[in-house]
Parts: C-alpha cells; structure tokens; sequence
C-alpha cells in the first residue's frame, strides 16, 4: 500500500537534450527500500505520473533517481517536470511499488529497451551485477546523443549490452535475432513504446517461447480508449445510479459519490479495484483479469461500461 | 487475568466460518514482542541446537531474502522497542544489539564470511516468530526457506521446496469455489510495504508449543487423555497471528508466525470468549474437526464448556 513521502529534489541532471534525471531525498525520513523494477509516482498538479527508479537497490543511499524523457509541453507531466521543477523544490511522491519485477529464478535475464524504456532495466542490471547473475541488453535508440544512459551503460556493463541505432527495417531485424535460440531458464523482459512490445511479443510467439518467461512493462494501460465516451451505472446493493463523464474513470466516479472501492495501481495491473458485474457490456482495459473472469468482473481504474452498465456494488 | 491481556482471541463470529480473513495492518508490523520473550527464546534456541535439521531449511536462491529480512526484522524490533534493541547501519556494516539477552551480533550485509549461521537462521534468535520464505516464481508461491520451531502438526522438511496450493493441498475444503486459487493470487497481489494478517486457530492438549509432525508419537497421544474433568488444564486454544509481507528489495514473500497458548481454565473466565469458544467448537464441521484433532474429545470438551456456562447463569 503505497503512502506519500514528501521529498527534496536533491538534483536534476540533463541525460540527453530531451531526458533529465531527478534526485529525490529527505533529510528526516528514512525512505523505503524498493526492488528492481520498482517505480514510485510523483503527485503533480496535473495529476499522478509513474517513473521507474533507476537507482541500484542494493546500493539505495537515501535518495530516489528517476529519467524522464520530455514529450509534452509544461501543461503535461514531462513537460510540467522538465520546466517547473527545480533544485530544491519540494514534491510529493508515493513509495515505492512493483509491478515488473525480476524473476530471480532465472538462469539468465535478456532486457530488450527501446528509448526510455531503458529506465527499469538500469536499476535491475545494476542489482544483477551486484549479486553475480547472468544478464543481457538490446537497447533501441534513435541514435547515440539520444540514448539515455548510454555511456553509464558503456563504463559498468560494456561486455552485456547491444546498442541498435541502425535504420528501423535492421533495427527489427536485429532484435528478432536477439530473441532466438535462447536456452530453457531464460527470461525476457521488453519495456518501450507499444509497437516494439508488439513487435517482439509477436515474434517470440512465432518462436512459440512460453508465456510465462516474457515480461512486459508498458507506458500506457494495455487498451486505450481513444475516445472515452460516457456511460450510465446502476449498483445493485447500494441502489445508487450515475454517470461516469468522458473524462473520468469509473473509479473515480465511485469515488465522488462515497463507495470507497480499493485501488493501488491505476494501470489495470494490480487487480484491486476488481467488482462484480450484474449486467452490461465492459469494454475491458487492463492487464490482469483472464479471458473468464472478464465475463463477471471489471477493473474500475482503466475499464468503462458502454452505454448502461449494472455493478454489484 | 494477565494472560488473558494481549491474547489474540480469534473468533469472530458465533458460528465456524471458512474464510480468506486477512486484514491489512497499520502500521504494517511483521513482529511483536510480548512478556515471553526471554522463555520463547529459550526454548527456540534449544530446539535448533537439538533438532536443527527439523527447525531450519533454506534453498540456495532464498539468500538475497534471507539478508533482506534480517535487516527488516533487526530495525523493527529497535524502532518498535528501543529500550530493549538497538540497530546501527553504516553503509554495509551493522550492528544490532539485544539488551533483553545481553548480546549482540556484528556483521556487513550482504557478506557471508561475517556471520556463522545463514541471515534468517541467525535473525530467527531473537524474534518470538517462526520466519518462513515464500519465494514469488513466474509459476507460483514456493517455500524456499523456514526457521520453524512451533509448527502445528506440520513437517518443514516435508513442505521445503513445495508449492503453495500443495502445502495446503490437505486442508478440508480448501479447492471449494477456487478457494486456494483465490488465496495465492492474493498474496502474489500483496504490493511492498503492506502487511496483512489473519489469526488461524488449532488446540493443543497441554501447553506445547513445538507441535512437528516428527514427534506425533510424543505429544499426539495426550489427545485420548482429556476427559470432562481435566479439559481446562489439558486444553490450550493455541492461536497463530499470522502475518504476510512483501519483501521491497528482493518481491519474495515474509510469512511470519507467532504462536499464542491460552489454557481453557483462564480462557473460560472471560464468559463472552467462553460463549464464542463453545458455539464455534459446536458448529466445526466435522471434517474441520478431524483436521484440527479435535474429533477424539470434542464430545468432553463441549460438555466442560457447557458446565460452566451453566455455573455462569447460576451465580447471576
């Protein structure tokens, strides 16, 4: 159950031109250790954003780092970080949580990044090499000056890691390579933009690799709805009927009128937020629930109803 | 009534009911010191001289955890009890010191040639609980380590290595509806930070704390011994507050136990737990009773309950 410390931005470095890294610490509170993978969320006024921290783990001294690639203007979280933050600043950010950790019980670790995507795998390289395990990366970038921690990588995992800032068709090509021939124990692990995720976890299908030895982490929720429309929902039990705005979650929603369902993730990934539905049509956003649970229950942090919905609730 | 104080009465309800009880705890403790401290340790420490085979297991991959929890269970038990423990870390270096037993143990994380026992062998000397590893792999929950030495009728050399849903696999019931399905994807579910706890109930005849299955033959036998008469000496309502953590640095799982004794002769003093006791005793199903080894003597033990909530009403 993530809880919000309040942090000192301690220092922001520039990565590249468009990726700046922030130092969080505290001077009076010990800060909770994390795992590789972890990220924490930073509470902005323009809402909650997650960041992966990119710190060792077993190295943690007091402080918080975080990358953050600028993709929007000062209105946006990235934007908002990059140009309204600085030195010194106060800032509130959740504790850590972990939705993509490190299988330990893998003979070998392959990282596949693409841009800032690179951050989760920073920390978890870092953890590997502390305690002697096998580990690779393939990093995709536009190109050197582009690339976020290219020579950090360089100095402390130079014999592990493949850069691919090649033409996009060799990129492709490259990577798909990389993905082949693997032996029993390995794992996977992809993090970037949405169509290098689908790019290789439709390849290492092809290669027919099990399910269970791929992990993923995305930017965004699994489904997103382009064009969020409203929708009506009747709870059963506490016979209560609103809508829920276009822009606005069901959770949320439930939340405005007093039904405090639980919640811990927001992304559709953690499965807190689960309720049962009596009646209706889902269009189902998140990555947690499987095919069956889907016909009886909804997530109400990603999911929305369509039309007129029933809740047992 | 001392004991009475602080015992984790564990019912609920008037009725027996199968259920997934756990509540989140705040603030989030995975261990509690109470007045026994010291006769505990005693006993846990005897118990992994004598019998260390029985009382401690580990895998080789449970290493990282183990060094995880020693330091989470040494700065607990100073933050919680300051007067009685004390933890320093300077970078890998450490020192905890124990003022209750006038010991201390120096040693630097994470490096084995520091300290003679494995960590969670060692941090298992000074906390009342019993410490089990549930290792979080990509096909499920697996016990990968356990300092065990109040067991209630379990083997950790049977289970070591086993997989959540096949330790639990003898529980009556417990595939009903999907009910252990249920239970893992909860604890795989558990974020870092957040404890939960659940109180889980047995009794033992006598006042035993180390209950194995390996010496079934020593104190099983007692079962066949109670009688109307000696039900509230023999009879121990034995509760385990079981809590679950989530291990930040390493996403194992800590399952920590710490075992309660309340003899039925204080426990029947307090007349609304005594109403409780009865009614759930009378409502097990009888599955639930054979399991818990209740069956032998339950007809004795409910007939002793009803005496004295007989005497209850008579001397108002």
């Amino acid at each position: 159950m993530a809880y919000a410390l309040q942090l000192t931005v301690k220092k922001i470095e520039n990565e590249t031109d468009t990726i700046k890294r922030f130092t969080f610490t505290s001077d009076e509170i010990p800060l909770p250790s994390f795992g590789a993978g972890a990220h924490v969320t930073l509470h902005l006024p323009m809402g909650r954003r997650q960041y992966s921290l990119v710190n060792n783990p077993l190295e943690m001294k007091n402080e918080y780092v975080i990358a953050v690639k600028k993709i929007s203007d000062h209105n946006g979280g990235s934007g908002y970080l990059h140009e309204c933050i600085g030195q010194g600043d106060n800032i509130s950010v959740s504790s850590p949580d972990n939705f993509f950790p490190l299988r330990t019980e893998a003979k070998h670790h392959v990282f596949f990044a693409a841009g800032i995507g690179i951050t989760p795998f920073v920390s978890m390289m870092a953890y590997l090499k502390t305690i002697g395990r096998s580990f690779e990366l393939h990093y995709a970038a536009s190109g050197e000056r582009e690339c976020a921690f290219h020579g950090h990588i360089q100095t402390h995992f130079p014999s592990k890691s493949t850069f691919y800032f090649m033409k996009r068709e060799e990129k492709i090509a490259k990577l798909k390579k990389a993905l082949q021939n693997r032996t029993m124990g390995t794992h996977i692990y992809l993090c970037g933009p949405p169509a290098f995720m689908d790019i290789l976890l439709e390849h290492s299908h092809e290669l027919r690799y099990p399910e269970k030895f791929i992990h993923e982490e995305r930017f965004q929720p699994e489904v997103r709805i382009e064009n969020p429309q409203p929708f009506f929902v009747n709870l059963v039990k506490t016979k209560k009927t609103f809508m829920v705005s276009s822009g606005q979650t069901l959770l949320n929603a439930l939340h405005e009128i007093g039904i405090d369902v639980p919640y811990t993730c927001r992304m559709g990934v953690c499965g807190t937020c689960e309720v049962g539905i009596e009646e209706g049509d889902v269009l189902h956003c998140d990555s947690f629930l499987t095919e069956e649970e889907k016909v009886g229950k909804m997530l109400t942090c990603v999911s929305r109803g369509i039309g007129h919905i029933k809740l047992r609730l | 009534m001392s004991r009475l104080n602080g015992f984790p009465f564990p019912f609920t309800k008037d009725q027996y009911t199968y259920s997934n009880n756990s509540v989140p705890l705040d603030p989030a403790k995975t261990i509690t010191v109470t007045a026994d401290y010291k006769n505990e340790l005693e006993l846990i420490r005897k118990l992994l001289q004598k019998h260390h085979q029985r009382c401690f297991r580990s895998l080789p991959l449970s290493i990282e955890s183990q060094w995880e929890i020693m330091l989470l269970l040494f700065n607990e038990l100073a933050s919680c009890n300051p007067e009685s423990f004390t933890f320093q870390k300077m970078g890998g270096e450490c020192l905890f010191q124990n003022h209750l037993l006038a010991e201390e143990e120096a040693f630097v994380f994470r490096d084995v040639s520091t300290i003679d026992l494995e960590p969670l062998d060692l941090v298992g000397r000074h906390v009342q609980e019993d410490l089990i590893i549930m290792g979080d792999r990509h096909d499920g929950l697996f016990l990968e380590a356990g300092q065990l030495c109040f067991p209630s009728n379990w083997s950790l050399a049977f289970v070591q290595g086993m997989e959540f849903k096949s330790i639990h696999n003898q529980v009556p019931g417990i595939q009903n509806d999907g009910f252990i399905d249920k239970v893992e994807r909860f604890i795989s579910k558990i974020q870092p930070g957040a404890v939960w706890e659940r109180k889980n109930w047995s009794i033992t005849v006598t006042n035993k704390l180390d209950t194995p299955l390996e010496t079934y033959s020593v104190w099983g036998k007692h079962r066949q011994e109670v009688t109307c008469e000696n039900a509230g000496d023999l009879i121990h309502l034995r509760v385990e507050v079981q809590r679950l953590f989530r291990l930040p640095m390493n996403h194992d799982v800590l399952f920590t136990i710490h075992t309660y004794l309340l003899q039925l002769n204080d426990l029947i003093q307090q007349e609304s737990w005594l109403k409780s006791f009865y009614q759930n005793i009378k409502t097990l199903p009888e599955e639930i009773a054979e399991y818990k080894g209740i069956s032998t003597y339950r007809t004795e033990l409910l007939r002793f309950l009803e005496n004295h909530m007989e005497k209850g009403r008579r001397g108002r």
